[in-house]
């Protein structure tokens, strides 16, 4: 519902929510904003993943291993390296010209690869040596292009539920323990302090080490020892807010603990709430990439950032563009989301500008 | 003063206490024991093998025996290497995951107070802008994008440095790759860091008056604004040595170092309990230890802090 007000000067006034002008200041923000942007390219093609016109994620393909980044098909990137092969091979016994059995090899191999067929899992049948990689095939022949669209699919994921969960449960505590006060926020703080001197990720690896090795256990891992800081600010905020005067409103019109807390103090540290969330989804990405780097993450035939870039780092004396790619699609994700975060910080918060 | 550091050592003992229950706990509650995965042994030799663990035992006996062995410093056998005791491997592996993380804590401090310093003088140049933006990449590209990369380059393409592998391979030259590496995003957030508290005290009343009383810019930047402006960086060294623990794990993975950290991904690996409890205890000591000898020094740099 719009209010219209008139000013002294009898002049239009339009109220401005706390939103309208958040975003009217993101979007002065240019990286910012081609965060945002970035960040919604991202969720669409994830999102849409299943539907694009992509290879399977885990479909090998034998013959296809460590083909190179490129739009020609698979089959005529096979017979140029033969063709190539053979004339290097040639030229060395220092002729110019292949003989006619060469020549002959070389028909026979482009034949084979123009009719060979190849049984998906889907059961269709189709010409394997036809396909495009464009950004190249791994060691087991699988599309690297579909590994980094379905691996980002994980690792976003990833982020986004361990920011949420994280959040949840750390907004909750905190705000009870910043509302109820007295020995509850005191046994709290001591938790959470104590907490804070265990060297965590050292916790979510012996975690992962012990119950075993895959993506539930990967959530919950990392549930459990991220939200410590979220209760830290949300306590520290609901603490500035408890004495004002709305909330003096509210209880003295008779309402509980658990109205004043979820309907007044919550709500009104939403800003600092969304900045932190923002900002715990790349923290999430990085640890489970790290994680999956260290081969205590997401398992096989499920692949994520981490996982492809351990790959890389394994090929990347021949093969550097297994490197390239998985890299550089998780960092300008993580890029994106750090210059959005830092955008909203100073949309939702302008006195916070130039802090880190 | 005294009296502080004294109550905040003590402080670190439940601390300690606290991170050995939960890992001896934590790792109780595993399912399988130390050679549960190889094949089935005769009833006897399985007796044997408990007793020679301590785990014939009731639970809490076995607790307190863990608690008194690590208060005296033993750690225990390793479960997967039946001859040795977790100490020969931290012994062994230890001062090379120290030398590693000293030289690249120190690596970033220093070169990242320098660069904010230089940046906080010539706000809004081109070095500052370059300096800036060469911080953003360091903070946001994870450590095993950057490592692999600095491999690639100047190991593999231009062949300036060795590709991996540990003092007694090549001398000194074997540390810049992973050390460099390791400093990179600690260096970034030093560089911003002190960029922007050099600035503001640049803006404070006590800098102008050293000014007008004509000093020379480098007595002003690091007798005034140095000691004034390191404040954020103090506090930022704790969670830095957190960083550079995990960090150094990677690191030590990537350029085949054989570290404290390769023997804790092991381990985490083979099952291999009372070495993955070991090499927490030894990590969460270093860093409850350097935690603390950061709030002793915010407070010698900080005069306003109270110790009570």
């Amino acid at each position: 519902m719009e209010t219209t007000v008139n000013n002294e000067l009898n002049q239009h006034v339009k109220g401005v929510s706390l939103w309208q002008d958040a975003w009217r200041r993101l979007r002065k923000n240019k990286m910012a904003m081609f965060g945002l942007y970035t960040i919604i390219f991202y969720a669409v093609i994830s999102l849409s993943a299943p539907i694009l016109p992509i290879y399977s994620y885990k479909q090998q393909v034998l013959g296809h291993q460590f083909l190179r980044p490129s739009f020609k098909p698979a089959g005529q990137l096979i017979y140029e390296k033969k063709s190539k092969f053979l004339h290097a091979m040639a030229a060395k016994e220092g002729r110019t010209e292949l003989t006619a059995k060469e020549n002959q090899e070389l028909a026979d191999l482009k034949e084979s690869l123009a009719t060979e067929k190849k049984k998906l899992l889907s059961g269709e049948e189709v010409l394997v040596n036809n396909r495009v990689y464009i950004l190249g095939t791994d060691s087991l022949g699988r599309d690297l292009l579909s590994r980094i669209i379905y691996g980002g699919q994980v690792s976003i994921m990833i982020g986004l539920i361990g920011a949420l969960a994280s959040m949840l449960i750390g907004v909750v505590l905190g705000a009870l323990s910043g509302y109820i006060g007295g020995r509850f926020d005191t046994l709290m703080m001591r938790f959470v302090d104590i907490m804070y001197s265990l060297p965590y990720i050292l916790l979510v690896i012996i975690f992962m080490a012990i119950f075993g090795r895959n993506i539930a256990n990967l959530f919950f891992a990392l549930a459990i020892v991220s939200w410590l800081t979220v209760a830290r600010v949300v306590r520290g905020q609901v603490l500035s807010l408890k004495n004002s005067e709305f909330i003096e409103a509210a209880r003295s019109s008779g309402a509980g603990t658990a109205r004043i807390v979820f309907r007044h103090l919550i709500p009104n540290t939403s800003g600092v709430i969304i900045v932190y969330t923002t900002l715990r989804v790349p923290a999430f990405i990085m640890l489970e990439a790290f994680l999956s780097f260290l081969g205590l993450g997401v398992q096989a035939p499920f692949a994520s950032w981490g996982v492809l870039i351990q790959d890389g780092v394994y090929a990347m004396t021949t093969y550097p563009w297994l490197l390239w790619f998985p890299a550089a699609a998780m960092t300008l994700f993580l890029f994106s989301m750090n210059f959005l975060g830092d955008g909203l910080r100073d949309a939702l918060d302008p006195q916070s500008k130039n802090k880190l | 003063m005294s009296k502080y550091i004294l109550r905040r050592a003590l402080g670190l003992i439940p601390t300690m206490f606290i991170i050995v229950t939960i890992c001896f706990f934590f790792i109780r509650v595993a399912p399988g024991g130390p050679f549960s995965s190889e094949k089935k042994l005769p009833p006897q030799i399985l007796q044997n093998i408990q007793k020679k663990y301590n785990m014939d035992k009731p639970l809490m006996i076995q607790y307190v025996k863990y608690l008194t062995d690590v208060a005296r410093g033993d750690l225990g056998p390793s479960y997967k290497y039946k001859d040795y005791d977790v100490n020969f491997f931290i012994k062994e592996s230890l001062p090379k995951s120290m030398l590693l993380g000293a030289l690249a804590l120190l690596l970033a401090v220093i070169l990242g107070i320098g660069t904010g310093m230089i940046s906080s003088l010539r706000q809004n140049s081109f070095w500052d802008y370059l300096s800036m933006s060469v911080a953003v990449i360091g903070i946001s590209v994870p450590l095993f994008v950057i490592a692999p990369v600095f491999m690639y380059i100047f190991a593999m393409k231009l062949q300036w440095l060795p590709v991996a592998g540990w003092l007694d391979d090549g001398g000194v030259k074997m540390l810049i790759l992973p050390v460099v590496s390791l400093s990179a995003p600690y260096f970034a957030t030093v560089a911003r860091l002190s960029r922007a508290s050099f600035l503001e005290s640049l803006r404070s009343d006590y800098i102008r008056t050293a000014k007008a009383k004509g000093l020379k810019t480098s007595v002003i930047m690091f007798k005034h604004v140095l000691k004034g402006a390191s404040l954020p960086v103090v506090s930022y060294l704790g969670p830095a040595f957190s960083g550079i623990i995990t960090g150094s794990i990677v690191i030590e993975q990537i350029f085949r170092i054989p570290g404290l950290g390769r023997h804790f991904v092991q381990s985490a690996f083979n099952r291999d309990y009372t070495m993955i409890m070991g090499t927490v205890i030894v990590y969460s000591l270093i860093l409850v230890i350097m935690n603390f000898l950061v709030d002793v020094l915010y407070g010698y740099l900080d005069p306003r802090i109270s110790y009570k």
